[in-house]
């Protein structure tokens, strides 16, 4: 072998645990979803590892129309974007005031609201149940859109309080000039320049507003108000024995967060590791 | 232009929807949790000051004990399987000879964004014990380690804790992956062609210049492993027994079941300190390279 040859084949071999770990990623969802187009016995007994001979898209139509997916994605969709829209316009008003206007405490009050990003979510799993039951939004989207709001904004308003503190000082100056007053100023230029830092917040935010589930479990009790994440724990018990349709609720609940992710991932990678840049 | 920055309608308008909904929310609770942790409480009206009681109480709580070891494992399959694994991982497709490189990323990446409920009963249906995909697949290759997963004493702490390890596993090799690439080239580049070969060059200069990077990935590896939780509850429900038991479990126990919520708070408490004192261990170690 000569020495080039030898060398692409020492590349070769070294690659092999990067597709090797390839498949156990890949490979469970893989088979989920060809599970979600077998009945029992293809799972259990005549073809469990492969694709499924035959499409049987009747679990899909079961899964939808016998349980309760649709009010699932419904409460997930209201609860994800209406905190995902809050959490945006609170902290870019919050980080413009801490990073652009000029007052005394603004540097103690960006402390203080870092102190959130460091605080595990059980510390304020009490208590904020208790709020919410004093408060009689036990049951409302309100129980979930509140609390998700107010985690959001740490770590959202450091994003962009670092993007805002960035841009010169004379775009002030040149608004101050033109007449515009400090709303307009917001609205009209801080805003449109901070697009690229809300999309990177919003993807962020609305996944994990989309998967949270501890809060959702502790604060939701009625079938009708719960999101994805916590309506699907219950197959598990109920409907055991049909594995077909079981698949076919999982793939469902994942198909549009995959979706966003192949659409937009280098977007999607970008906002959920930002975070290290931030925290560490 | 001080006079238009320091608009004090303004100011109160952008500063505090932001501000009254955080403290509402977030520190108001917090310092709720650290006060009630000193009464005995039942969660509705009878307030009665305890002391230390709770701590005391809770240091000879059998499920303490269960539970710091539980989350330990937990951190450790984290730390090894993510931060082990990713780190070799990532220094081979950061290789420029890497074919498929945004093949690979993405599909490690996939399961990051899926819902912790469908990863979970996804791996309920894998670890099945007569049904599930290991099990089978052991038959397959005539290998005789069929286990009960998920209701072993002992292996189901790990098996639990690779589920995560194993979704999130996408999220820590993006994070290295960064790192890996962060490195100047030249600075490789130079100890190779000192004679050095490529994985002595990676470990005496590409590994100690992500110090950072390292930083934040055991920092989340172990405060995620000390408060995990929603895995137990949905594979195990803590089970079998209080064998899988987590001080996230405690505190969801003790709260909602027992109503037992100054205690409950004491926990959340002792769980508090004990990430926080992680976080700063892992700060001093990574640090402490940094000068010698």
């Amino acid at each position: 072998m000569s020495k080039t040859a030898l060398s692409k084949f020492r590349q070769a071999v070294l690659q092999i645990p990067l597709w090797l770990y390839f498949i156990v990623s890949v490979y469970p969802l893989f088979w989920m979803v060809s599970y979600s187009f077998k009945n029992n016995d293809e799972i259990f007994v005549s073809n469990p590892f492969g694709l499924p001979t035959h499409f049987r898209y009747e679990n899909y139509i079961n899964a939808w129309t016998q349980f309760n997916i649709p009010r699932y994605f419904l409460n997930s969709l209201v609860v994800s974007t209406i905190s995902t829209l809050f959490i945006l316009l609170l902290a870019l008003m919050f980080a413009f005031a801490v990073a652009r206007m000029r007052w005394r405490f603004r540097s103690a009050v960006r402390t203080y609201m870092i102190i959130g990003m460091f605080m595990p979510l059980q510390v304020i799993m009490i208590p904020l149940a208790i709020l919410v039951r004093d408060f009689h939004l036990t049951n409302t989207y309100g129980a979930l859109i509140l609390p998700y709001i107010a985690i959001g904004l740490p770590f959202s308003s450091m994003i962009f309080y670092g993007f805002l503190i960035a841009i010169p000082k004379e775009i002030e100056e040149a608004a101050c000039m033109d007449g515009a007053n400090i709303y307009r100023l917001f609205l009209k230029i801080i805003m449109p320049l901070a697009l690229p830092a809300i999309a990177t917040v919003a993807i962020f935010q609305f996944l994990n507003n989309w998967n949270e589930f501890t809060l959702a479990y502790i604060l939701i009790s009625d079938e009708n108000m719960k999101t994805l994440p916590l309506g699907l724990l219950f197959f598990q018990g109920s409907y055991s024995t049909d594995w077909g349709a079981m698949g076919a609720v999982m793939t469902m609940a994942s198909l549009p967060m995959v979706l966003v992710y192949l659409f937009l991932s280098e977007q999607v990678e970008r906002a959920m590791t930002v975070g290290s840049a931030v925290k560490g | 232009m001080n006079k238009y920055l320091g608009n004090k309608s303004a100011l109160a308008l952008f500063l505090l929807p932001a501000l009254i909904l955080y403290s509402v929310i977030l520190i108001y609770p917090v310092l709720q949790t650290v006060l009630r942790s000193f009464y005995d409480w039942d969660g509705l009206s009878t307030l009665t000051f305890s002391g230390l009681s709770n701590y005391r109480e809770l240091f000879s709580d059998p499920l303490l004990a269960t539970s710091l070891k539980n989350g330990l494992i937990f951190a450790i399959v984290l730390a090894v399987f993510q931060i082990g694994l990713g780190t070799l991982l990532a220094l081979i497709c950061a290789d420029p000879r890497t074919r498929g490189r945004k093949i690979l990323k993405t599909s490690y990446f996939i399961p990051v964004v899926l819902s912790v409920t469908v990863v979970c009963q996804l791996w309920i249906a894998i670890y099945d014990p007569t049904n599930g995909l290991i099990n089978r697949l052991f038959d397959l290759l005539n290998i005789p380690y069929q286990q009960n997963w998920l209701s072993s004493p002992t292996a189901s702490i790990i098996a639990i804790a690779f589920v995560n390890a194993w979704q999130f596993m996408g999220y820590q090799f993006a994070l290295l992956y960064a790192g890996v690439k962060s490195v100047p080239e030249d600075y490789f580049e130079a100890a190779t062609i000192d004679g050095c070969s490529k994985w002595r060059a990676h470990w005496h200069v590409t590994l100690p210049l992500m110090r950072e990077t390292y930083k934040f990935c055991f920092i989340i590896a172990i405060t995620s492993g000390i408060g995990a939780f929603v895995q137990m509850l949905i594979m195990t429900n803590g089970g079998p027994g209080t064998t899988n038991y987590t001080m996230t479990f405690m505190i969801y126990r003790y709260a909602f079941m027992e109503s037992n919520y100054g205690y409950a708070c004491a926990v959340s408490v002792l769980l508090v300190l004990i990430s926080l004192l992680a976080t700063v261990v892992i700060n001093k170690l990574f640090d402490r390279g940094q000068t010698a």
